[in-house]
């Protein structure tokens, strides 16, 4: 008896043990992550990183955002153990608490237009000098229009938009905000956007983008249009013709940094990581996923399938960017892009108010639009509406609740807005597809040469009643318009559902599980 | 009772090896260095061009055990290290007098002891076709068939006249003649620059009171025309290197950089060495990276830089010459050829009172 007793206890104390242990090495595991706050177009080339990760042991978790955010994320304790934004001004603009070290650029790519080789070639660009100026004649005849990345939330659209700038202004040294102020600069610039057939908040999404879709051109890194045109020549389709715009050209350099957190053990695995990357085989791996390396800006050895002459790739052209203007010139420049030259965006938000959003998701969308509609919130992500802007807001159930909406940025009518959502009841069941189709017949009628038009779904719940994806599909497509449903997942939302709907409008689905409200920021970013 | 007594003992000798067991095997995880005699560690603020030297292995073992002290240290313009909170830091090491004047004045009574441990003077870093098409133009000189040298007043005065590289024989860079610098508002090598522009500017004589009105409106102007500036030195010469002549001509750079640059890289210093061109501004003026102990404790840290051995691979790895203006440093010992074993034609940057003038006016801009 006393010996079973002993076993017995013996026993209980092992498991309590064994679980000890078990809640330990998760806990050093956490430790042992290593966290990088990476671009998205970086995404290619993470097979390269965790074969170093694997070789070396160390977990290293990959969070892709724009360079925008990476700035603003840099400004407080973010507990990223490394920066790998697209250029190093985002560093240099972000950290002002002097975190980032070891700073290295690990490759370069310039940002370029890609043009469907054919639509290139009888705009009289292809092995020509091509500069802004004659894109811009091609966009006022309405011979081109173009994809690019949001340039308040990406470096790749932030880059193109400021060689824009200093090309309208008939290439000075540098910008000044004295210049900014020039309304004829404006209406050359939003003429210039008008352009824009679709934006996004990541270069990356915009390849994925350009695959799905049909369009005539886009503005993305070298390293991007090299991508996207292996997988086009994959699918038989035209590839894209790599245009170095001479007066609005930038680079990316793509600087590694470390965020200095005090842990000799990360600083190490950093270094080591970053001599990995600039070692001679992996820079040699990298010209493989068309990134420039190499030392004083000229490429050797690298394959002509990749950097493909025949897709206007050209390694021995001498790069010679614009000069970036000051950081505070910047700033007010990605302001006024904001505010007033962008193509507006006629956005419908579709929010789930049915009974399981109840309390906790409640809470967060309302957040989420608090953050999107209050102005002065909206402005520290670069998210703030334009007088141009209008906002539809659709909460709904089984029913479609309300419609509301403010045309403008009256910040007044935009807080009236954000309180009817704050005053808003979450009851009964869930049917995603009829508040959409509202939102489509809305954009039907719009003329798309003056808005960016996106409809922002967000749910937490299967659609169990009322009208069906066929019904939803029928609408999209007597619509007959490029228009984007993004969708936003929360709680026990289908996946399966909202991709259905995203691949047949060209959007994208935003995990909002872990954090809705960068959900929210993100899906905004992209209109 | 006594197996029950027994039983526990046993269980708990199983939990103390079994804990044991996890912390030595995490230990061996974490391949940390194995703790040796008690190590001095000091906080500070260094200059980006320094950041090579003290994150060298060579060094910090050095160091370590030669010394017992180990600098841990965070990246800051000089000129803003200066200026902004030291609090919780043990030193600053700055890249020249005029940062440590400007913090005399601003924290008095904050400095426990300061000397100049390094010297490195400025110089412009450029291009082999650059340099050729300023060879005609008459503003680069090749001196004795080792080095260049550049006529600064003739070179700003093509700058400020506002020719662009075309104009030059260089029609595939885009924009004007210009020589790109940090912002000299934060870091020291773009700080020093425009002390040495304003010497110039003010015919070859050292600006003082007196003539920094005069001088100032162009000195707004030509830094008005730079657009976005880095704020570390060691930062513009990585991106100068990386990207190359397109998108920098011309810099504002320290000597030691290139020599740094070579001793650390010597396949890439083969692939490029060709191209790079070191180009030495007459007059230049000396950069003087000041150790700035905010307490005893850091005292050590002075001691230490200015020790033989740290001082030898200080200058063979990294391309700092001695601090102690009589030792003439040995160029026979660099993986580079083309530096002058000494470095004359040097005129004083403006005093720091001047400086901050200067500053000050560039800030309001």
């Amino acid at each position: 008896m006393k010996k079973i007793s002993i076993l017995l206890m013996a026993l209980i104390l092992l498991i309590s043990l064994l679980s000890g242990c078990s809640a330990l090495s998760q806990k050093d595991n956490r430790a042992n992550t290593f966290t990088i706050l990476s671009a998205s177009e970086n995404k290619e080339i993470e097979p390269i990183i965790q074969q170093f990760a694997k070789a070396n042991h160390i977990n290293i978790q990959m969070d892709y955002k724009g360079s925008v955010d990476i700035m603003q994320a840099l400004k407080k304790p973010s507990g990223y153990d490394a920066v790998w934004p697209a250029n190093s001004m985002w560093i240099t603009m972000g950290d002002t608490k002097h975190v980032v070290k070891l700073q290295k650029s690990i490759m370069t790519s310039p940002v370029v237009f890609g043009i469907r080789k054919s639509v290139a070639q009888k705009l009289g660009f292809v092995g020509k000098n091509v500069s802004i100026k004659d894109i811009l004649k091609a966009i006022q005849t309405k011979k081109l229009t173009f994809a690019m990345t949001s340039a308040t939330q990406s470096n790749s659209g932030a880059s193109a938009y400021i060689g824009f700038l200093s090309a309208l202004l008939g290439d000075p040294q540098t910008i000044t905000s004295a210049q900014l102020q020039n309304p004829g600069l404006r209406d050359q610039m939003r003429t210039l956007l008008s352009g824009v057939d679709r934006s996004s908040g990541s270069s990356e999404w915009l390849k994925n983008l350009y695959l799905k879709g049909h369009y005539d051109a886009m503005v993305n890194y070298e390293s991007v249009i090299i991508s996207t045109n292996q997988e086009l020549t994959k699918q038989g389709r035209e590839p894209l013709y790599v245009v170095y715009p001479q007066d609005g050209l930038s680079i990316a350099d793509s600087p590694l940094g470390y965020v200095d957190n005090g842990n000799a053990s990360k600083e190490g695995q950093f270094k080591k990581l970053q001599n990995y990357l600039l070692s001679d085989k992996i820079q040699r791996e990298l010209l493989k996923y068309g990134r420039r390396t190499g030392i004083g800006g000229t490429v050797t050895n690298a394959s002509s399938k990749v950097f493909n002459p025949n897709w206007g790739i050209d390694t021995q052209r001498v790069l010679s960017p614009i000069h970036m203007p000051s950081a505070d010139v910047i700033r007010s420049a990605l302001d006024l892009y904001q505010t007033g030259l962008r193509k507006p965006s006629f956005t419908v938000y579709c929010l789930d108010f049915s009974g399981s959003m109840a309390g906790g998701g409640q809470d967060q969308v309302v957040k989420a639009m608090d953050l999107l509609l209050n102005q002065n919130k909206a402005k520290s992500s670069y998210l703030q509406a334009s007088p141009q802007d209008i906002t539809v807001v659709i909460p709904f159930s089984d029913h479609v609740k309300a419609e509301w909406s403010v045309d403008g940025n009256s910040e007044q009518q935009l807080m009236t807005l954000d309180n009817q959502i704050k005053n808003l009841d979450a009851d009964g069941g869930t049917d995603i597809y009829s508040p959409v189709m509202d939102g489509i017949k809305k954009l039907s009628s719009v003329d798309l040469s003056k808005y960016s038009p996106a409809v922002i779904l967000m749910t937490d719940g299967q659609s169990n009643t009322g009208r069906t994806f066929n019904d939803l599909k029928r609408t999209w497509q007597q619509a007959g318009k490029d228009i984007p449903v993004f969708s936003i997942t929360f709680g026990d939302a289908s996946d399966a559902q909202l991709n259905k709907i995203s691949d047949l409008t060209n959007a994208a689905v935003f995990d909002g599980r872990t954090d809705l409200v960068a959900a929210f920021k993100k899906a905004k970013g992209y209109n | 009772m006594r197996n029950k007594i027994i039983g526990i003992a046993i269980l708990l000798l199983i939990i103390g090896g079994t804990f044991a067991f996890l912390v030595l095997n995490g230990k061996n995880n974490a391949k940390g260095p194995a703790p040796s005699k008690t190590v001095t560690v000091l906080k500070g603020y260094i200059g980006s061009e320094k950041e090579g030297l003290l994150s060298d292995p060579a060094i910090q073992n050095l160091l370590k055990n030669d010394f017992g002290v180990q600098l841990d240290y965070a990246k800051a313009g000089s000129i803003a290290m200066v200026e902004g909170s030291t609090k919780g830091q043990d030193f600053l090491f700055p890249s020249s007098q005029t940062a440590l004047e400007i913090f005399k004045q601003k924290q008095p009574d904050a400095i426990a002891a300061n000397r100049v441990e390094f010297n490195s003077p400025l110089v412009l870093y450029s291009w082999d076709t650059v340099t050729n098409a300023l060879i005609k133009q008459g503003i680069v000189q090749e001196r004795n068939g080792t080095d260049y040298v550049v006529d600064m007043p003739k070179l700003i005065s093509m700058v400020n006249s506002g020719k662009k590289w075309a104009d030059i024989g260089l029609p595939s860079l885009y924009g004007n003649v210009n020589i790109q610098s940090t912002d000299p508002t934060q870091s020291n090598s773009g700080n020093q620059f425009a002390g040495l522009l304003a010497d110039i500017l003010n015919n070859g004589q050292v600006v003082d009171d007196s003539t920094v009105q005069k001088v100032l409106p162009q000195i707004k102007t030509y830094f008005g025309k730079q657009g976005y500036q880095q704020t570390g030195s060691g930062d513009i010469f990585e991106q100068y290197l990386t990207t190359g002549v397109g998108a920098y001509p011309l810099i504002v750079g320290y000597e030691n950089q290139l020599i740094e640059f070579a001793a650390q890289n010597p396949q890439k210093w083969q692939q490029v060495k060709s191209k790079m061109r070191i180009l030495y501004p007459v007059p230049t003026v000396w950069s003087s990276h000041t150790f700035i102990a905010l307490n005893d404790k850091a005292k050590v840290g002075l001691n230490a830089l200015a020790s033989t051995k740290i001082q030898n691979l200080a200058w063979t790895k990294h391309g700092f010459r001695s601090g102690d203006a009589n030792v003439v440093n040995d160029t026979s010992k660099l993986p580079v050829s083309g530096i002058p074993s000494s470095i004359d034609q040097v005129i004083g940057v403006p005093k720091p009172s001047v400086m901050d003038t200067i500053i000050n006016a560039l800030k309001a801009h």
